[in-house]
């Protein structure tokens, strides 16, 4: 898995509540993340993390899911937004983890009903990732109006997005590589 | 945090790898404020950690610093 490998960049969706939109934004951004050649991908859904709630941090990993962040070179993170802040069972299950997010990047796809596309969300997630270790892009993705952006079955309606999404991406996979490469090549002064 | 892992080192003094024994890199530390106040670092307030990264499997592993 050195540098010549493929780069490896899960979406994760962040939240589990019936008819949530988010897993449409999710699957779309996993299938352009899978364009790109040299990245594999795939879909983390917390709905599927069985974590309990009667603990917190470290304390309750879930080992697959901890292998899968420690293969990681990025993370997308999808998140909607919720009174202008994050899912509880996303930051519940980010804090599950520490050493497997050092010096990785993200990027955050904020979905929301209103036309402000998650910017609230995302700003109340930066705080979070940079504790967890991770190096956020100064690209976001942006789902205004979510509700209107896809047909039932998860078909994209609206043509601009593709486009924003592929600069979002190359600027993470940007950041994934420099990371990557400073991770396994670049020791801390002593 | 603060899980406190062993690993040999090799004669550069980088750690092998516990789990595939490539040569790792250490590129980040981190004090947890959380930890054991007695094993406390008093100019940090907390315990050092730091992070080590193998480029050959990926594996990453946190031991307490050394003094």
């Amino acid at each position: 898995m050195r540098s010549d490998s493929p780069l490896f960049i899960p979406v994760i969706l962040g939240t589990p509540r019936q008819g949530r939109y988010s897993e449409h934004v999710a699957r779309f951004v996993t299938a352009e993340v899978a364009r790109f050649p040299g990245v594999e991908t795939e879909i983390v859904d917390v709905r599927d993390l069985s974590l309990p709630v009667s603990g917190a941090g470290e304390d309750i990993k879930d080992p697959a899911f901890s292998e899968l962040c420690m293969r990681a070179d990025a993370f997308v993170i999808v998140a909607p937004e919720y009174n202008h802040g994050y899912p509880g069972l996303l930051k519940h299950v980010l804090d599950t983890n520490l050493k497997e997010y050092i010096h990785k990047a993200v990027g955050i796809c904020g979905v929301s009903a209103g036309g402000f596309g998650g910017t609230r969300v995302i700003q109340n997630m930066l705080p979070v990732l940079r504790e967890l270790g991770l190096v956020t892009i100064f690209w976001d993705g942006n789902f205004s109006g979510v509700q209107k952006l896809f047909s039932p079955d998860g078909a994209l309606l609206d043509a601009s997005y593709p486009r924003r999404i592929e600069k979002f991406l190359k600027e993470l996979i940007w950041m994934a590589k420099v990371l990557r490469h400073g991770r396994e090549n670049v020791p801390l002064e002593r | 945090m603060n899980r406190d892992e062993q690993a040999m080192a090799s004669s550069d003094g980088r750690l092998l790898c516990p789990r595939c024994g490539g040569r790792m890199n250490l590129h980040a530390e981190k004090v947890d404020r959380g930890a054991d106040p007695a094993s406390a670092d008093a100019d940090l307030d907390g315990v050092l950690a730091e992070f080590h990264t193998c480029p050959a499997c990926k594996y990453v592993l946190e031991r307490v610093a050394l003094p």
